[in-house]
């Protein structure tokens, strides 16, 4: 899945204050590289991913997947679009805490229609590919962050996404798990070959991307 | 259904409460709903009684239905006679009524024990065919024998049956039978011969009732009109006036009832409303996740919904359990009747049509009352959402 965007602006109206999060960003994704967003806080990475990743629309400019502007799409054609084609991964983990580790890994795929033997096998083994085999039946507050973060990255891989988007994985994690979920995330873009684009602060994750962007007060600048 | 049932208790208290809150409200329609349709259906049945007929009382007496209430009496041959010479009267029945009987000497709020003094030749005209419990026994044969016929809800009460010796006002009676019918007013009567009606009441030769059946021909208005010219101290009504006179009393009871119940419906709907508000808001960031990985508009409504659905579901179960208790425990303290005794009849006091027509009401209220906070849900933007949690 080819994403990119053309002048792509986002401004926000706080009370009687404009604020420009993005400023005219021209971007482009390299298909199943490794791609990292990196920027101080508020300089308007979230919002670039919130865009590419069609949970938002842009004030003005485009966002291109596959060619087509997406920004111009209804709500229910974006929403099949995350579904089946983007997984995301927040850095508050953002699982649903009413369910265990294994549905919310199935929840995507119940929402894709997936039969539920189906969804509970794929569910288990990705949570097995994580590392977390033996904590199926836990429920999120049952879990360390590391856990959950993983068990969210299970989740982003349900519906088999070309394209993985993670804000921040690593911003509440110690620097020992940090390394566990920046390998994992290094592994679903190597191994299997998914793009994956990444907003941080880690440096870790920086030294590990095939390419860096900068984001400063809404402008993208390629780093390498 | 699991997941929103998991989350419908993620607030135990508030949604304990909440329920609580819908099952007082379905409690309270379902005991006030319940008592006033039986007193209603009691009220309405009562006219079957006198079915065709004109019915005469004196003119000061309150009729409600078959009932006169208060007023004179009527001297019973004079009267009769004087009837008895209008063009038109084919039949005339002399009926003392008299409430309460005061078998047991107990008082209650309200009579609900009735005897019925009726001519042995005409028990037909008046109870129509009416028969007796296990088709044994026999109505009273002769005016002056010291038989009686009974009510069943009276026999249950009593525990009188068929051969059961009753002392009223120092007479012995014999009971030779159990009147086999749902009416209420007979099912509470007790039904004897005239003349020992009135020597127990010490109503000699005067009596409350007469009912007049119409010869073919002539309308029982045209006759009722004739009656009150001819005996002026009467009134006679007709079928149709006794149901007018009703009518909108019982109209106005049941607005009052419909009214009643749209109030506490509301309440539980602004109560309903109100948690799935506070639900949704507590849940934002659950929503805008559900929202960023693709979930599509109806099944966060939906979700909604039945979460609320769910509130009415479990509310109006225990509603309705509640209620029919209740339903039981008034009907027990207005009759005096022992509450035991209602148990194998609380399908008639609360019926099955009525908790299901109820049930349904609570859990429409109560997704109705998950409409609002649903948009809500479905309407939330993701990017603020989540930005703002951050």
């Amino acid at each position: 899945m080819k994403i990119r965007t053309e002048a792509l602006t986002k401004t926000y109206n706080l009370g009687s204050s404009r604020i420009t999060a993005l400023d005219n960003v021209n971007f482009e994704v390299n298909e199943k590289a490794f791609t990292v967003i990196v920027g101080r806080s508020g300089s308007g990475k979230s919002t670039l991913l919130s865009l590419i990743g069609l949970n938002d629309v842009p004030t003005s400019g485009k966002v291109l997947v596959d060619d087509i502007d997406a920004s111009k799409c209804s709500g229910g054609e974006r929403r099949k679009i995350r579904l089946h084609h983007m997984g995301f991964v927040f850095q508050t983990f953002n699982l649903l805490p009413t369910l265990n580790a294994v549905e919310n890994v199935e929840l995507p795929m119940a929402l894709a229609g997936k039969a539920s033997k189906e969804q509970r096998e794929k569910a288990t083994k990705l949570l097995e590919i994580v590392g977390l085999g033996n904590r199926l039946l836990h429920r999120p507050k049952q879990l360390s962050l590391g856990e959950m973060q993983r068990v969210a990255i299970a989740r982003a891989l349900a519906n088999d996404p070309e394209v993985i988007i993670a804000d921040e994985p690593t911003g509440e994690l110690d620097s020992k798990t940090a390394k566990e979920v920046i390998a994992l995330l290094l592994g679903i873009s190597r191994e299997e070959k998914k793009t994956v684009i990444v907003a941080t602060h880690d440096e870790k994750m920086v030294e590990m991307a095939d390419i860096i962007y900068t984001i400063e007060d809404g402008r993208l600048k390629l780093e390498n | 259904m699991t997941f929103c049932f998991r989350n419908l208790f993620r607030r135990k208290i508030r949604t304990a409460l909440c329920i609580i809150g819908v099952a007082i409200a379905a409690t309270f329609v379902i005991a006030v709903g319940a008592t006033t349709l039986r007193y209603t259906t009691v009220i309405k049945e009562m006219n079957v009684l006198f079915n065709g007929q004109i019915m005469i009382t004196s003119k000061d007496a309150i009729v409600i239905q078959a009932i006169p209430i208060g007023g004179s009496m009527l001297p019973q041959n004079f009267t009769e006679k004087k009837i008895r010479n209008i063009t038109g009267v084919e039949k005339t029945v002399p009926i003392l009524f008299v409430v309460p009987i005061g078998a047991s000497d107990v008082s209650q709020f309200v009579p609900v024990n009735f005897t019925w003094g009726i001519p042995v030749q005409d028990w037909q005209s008046i109870l129509g065919p009416t028969p007796l419990k296990g088709n044994t026994g026999h109505f009273p044969t002769n005016e002056s024998s010291n038989e009686v016929v009974i009510g069943a809800s009276l026999a249950d009460q009593y525990n009188w049956t068929g051969g059961s010796k009753l002392i009223i006002h120092g007479y012995r009676l014999n009971v030779t039978g159990i009147l086999d019918t749902r009416m209420a007013l007979l099912s509470r009567s007790l039904i004897m011969p005239l003349k020992l009606a009135q020597n127990i009441y010490n109503y000699q030769e005067t009596i409350n009732i007469i009912t007049v059946k119409p010869a073919s021909g002539y309308s029982q208005k045209y006759l009722a009109e004739s009656v009150e010219r001819n005996v002026t101290y009467v009134n006679a009504l007709t079928e149709e006036e006794r149901n007018d006179i009703i009518q909108p009393v019982l109209s106005q009871v049941e607005t009052w009832n419909l009214g009643i119940q749209t109030i506490v419906f509301l309440i539980s709907l602004i109560l309903v409303m109100t948690v799935m508000i506070m639900t949704v808001s507590e849940r934002r960031r659950d929503f805008a996740t559900l929202d960023a990985i693709g979930a599509p508009l109806s099944y966060t409504f939906r979700a909604v919904i039945i979460e609320a659905s769910l509130i009415g579901v479990l509310g109006g179960v225990l509603g309705i359990a509640f209620g029919s208790l209740s339903a039981i425990v008034l009907a027990s303290l207005y009759t005096n009747i022992p509450i035991a005794q209602f148990f194998p009849s609380i399908f008639e006091i609360v019926p099955p049509p009525y908790m299901v027509e109820i049930f349904v009401v609570v859990v429409a209220v109560c997704c109705v009352g998950g409409i609002i906070p649903a948009v809500n849900a479905a309407r939330m933007r993701i990017a603020e959402v989540l930005r703002a949690e951050y």
